[in-house]
């Protein structure tokens, strides 16, 4: 069944950044990087379990990440992404005047799929088109 | 000493003991910066023509041509070189018409611009260590992004007026869309929506103002609000939350601080990522009048337009100094630039040198390159590097190019 929609929040996470310091092919960058953060509501109304994959469904594009339960909570309607290549693939070429990306209020849909979390060399390839 | 360049705080007081030559032991580095300092022997990038191997010197040739062809050749990143390296930078793109834009044109510019024109209040880190009362983190978190700024300046430190640091002296409060790490050691958390800073600054005039605000927890606000002014020394830190909620009412950043200088003192420092993002503001406007997105086409004109996002779309060419854009920008915009032909210069291997047709490794700085380098609030730090390195500085590489022109 298709989820609703939610806002989604880009941001920085101390442990990411460190595997991206370290090297940004390694699987412990795509772990910390390919993740979507739910409130524990959230995840209960769209029947996901922690560590669930699923696809972020957004104007610009989709992608496929982690979902997590969030130990940031409260948020609800707020899903939050580590800003890595995954979730740029959500933020939209075009902006107001100012040229600055909606980098933190993307909207999309959250729902649950079977598909794989693309590895970067994978993102890389269809980047290159 | 050595100083590291992993983000904007250059801390400056980390140990490195060598082992026959190489990095060994270091103290007092955040998780981020011994990630930084360890990556050195981690996925470095490798001379590349075309997808293979070069020298180094057909590399130089190849870039220079490059960008000698190019109409209109973009120079992008420069926020992780040094002053020096910059400078070098600006002579090669007024040689070449090219039009300049650097990270800040996609986070903290606007606010970094404020800041660097003198239009809002400022102060350096070292007040904050010795005077201030009340830290805003307003959609920054620096335990994530900056791990030692509540340590060594904004909240745990003592300082000169504040010798009793964050148990009795200092206030953090933090405004942001996530109860993130900085805000679960703060003293306050002010939950507001994706969007919601705009109306959030709104409201907090009003209470300035002695008006009842239009949110619906009004006494939490008002707390909020008459904390701040408590304040002698208050400072916000703005960050990407920020940045981005009031892209669109920038005026509202000069009225609220404004506003909250009538009864108290507040600065404002912008959370500056990349470790020298300032020192290149600071430069381009020494030179040009401009921080960012600027054009050497015809004369010196700036302007949304030679922003990278834009910048994407027009240009047919790109240098790309120390910066991962394929890997920062929408994935639009980054398609685009791995369509044209792109020259990388980076110490480490990343999405854009693999899609660039030229790469051109080059020296860490503060690590394998001395230099010195803008601290988010302004102060000048030097260093050296840490360890011998053969490969060439960002310096070299950007003056050797422009000779090959
Ligand atoms: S806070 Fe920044 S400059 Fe200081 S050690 Fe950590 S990464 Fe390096």
């Amino acid at each position: 069944m298709a989820g609703d929609e939610m806002r989604i929040v880009t941001f920085r996470d101390i442990f990411q950044s460190e595997a991206q310091e370290m090297g940004r092919y390694s699987q412990e960058y795509q772990d910390l990087s390919a993740v979507v953060r739910l409130d524990q509501l959230d995840m209960k109304r769209l029947g996901l379990k922690d560590g669930q994959r699923v696809a972020v469904e957004g104007d610009s594009g989709t992608v496929v990440v982690t979902a997590r339960t969030s130990d940031e909570s409260p948020h609800p309607g707020v899903a939050l992404m580590p800003n890595s290549p995954w979730s740029n693939r959500l933020v939209p070429e075009e902006t107001d005047e100012s040229r600055i990306p909606e980098f933190k209020n993307l909207k999309g849909r959250i729902v649950a799929t079977e598909e794989k979390v693309k590895p970067i060399s994978e993102l890389l390839e269809e980047l290159k088109g | 000493m050595a100083v590291c360049t992993g983000c904007s705080l250059l801390c400056e007081d980390i140990e490195v003991a060598l082992d026959g030559g190489k990095m060994g032991k270091t103290r007092n580095l955040c998780r981020k910066g011994l990630g930084h300092f360890k990556s050195i022997y981690l996925d470095r990038a490798r001379p590349a023509v075309d997808g293979k191997e070069a020298g180094i010197d057909e590399a130089i040739d190849k870039a220079a041509g490059i960008l000698k062809n190019a109409k209109k050749p973009l120079i992008f990143g420069w926020s992780n070189s040094t002053l020096d390296a910059q400078k070098a930078g600006l002579e090669l793109a007024r040689e070449l018409g090219a039009v300049v834009d650097d990270t800040s044109s996609i986070c903290q510019g606007w606010i970094v611009e404020k800041v660097l024109r003198k239009e809002i209040p400022t102060c350096t880190l070292d007040d904050v260590r010795n005077y201030a009362d009340v830290s805003i983190f307003w959609g920054s978190d620096p335990s994530s992004s900056h791990p030692r700024h509540l340590s060594r300046f904004s909240y745990y430190p003592r300082g000169e007026k504040r010798q009793r640091g964050y148990e009795e002296d200092r206030t953090a409060i933090t405004i942001d869309v996530r109860k993130s790490p900085t805000a679960d050691i703060s003293d306050e958390y002010y939950r507001v929506l994706p969007g919601g800073d705009a109306g959030l600054v709104e409201a907090m005039i009003s209470v300035l103002d002695g008006k009842i605000p239009r949110v619906e927890d009004k006494k939490k606000l008002i707390s909020l609000v008459t904390n701040m002014k408590k304040s002698r020394f208050g400072v916000i830190f703005p960050g990407l939350g920020m940045v981005y909620s009031l892209k669109g009412r920038k005026e509202l950043l000069d009225a609220l601080v404004e506003k909250l200088n009538q009864s108290s003192r507040y600065s404002v420092i912008p959370m500056v990522g990349h470790y020298n993002m300032r020192g290149f503001n600071q430069t381009l406007l020494d030179q040009t009048g401009f921080i960012n997105r600027v054009s050497f086409q015809d004369g010196v004109e700036s302007g949304p337009e030679h922003s990278v996002m834009e910048a994407a779309k027009t240009c047919d060419a790109a240098l790309v100094i120390g910066s991962d854009p394929v890997s920062s920008l929408p994935a639009a915009v980054a398609r685009r630039l791995a369509g044209m032909p792109v020259v990388a210069v980076d110490p480490h291997r990343n999405l854009t040198t693999d899609v660039a047709r030229v790469v051109i490794p080059s020296a860490a700085s503060g690590l394998e390159a001395g230099g010195s380098a803008l601290r988010m609030d302004g102060v000048e730090i030097k260093f050296d590097g840490v360890v011998e390195s053969e490969r060439m500085t960002d310096l070299e590489i950007l003056a050797r190019i422009k000779e090959g022109l």
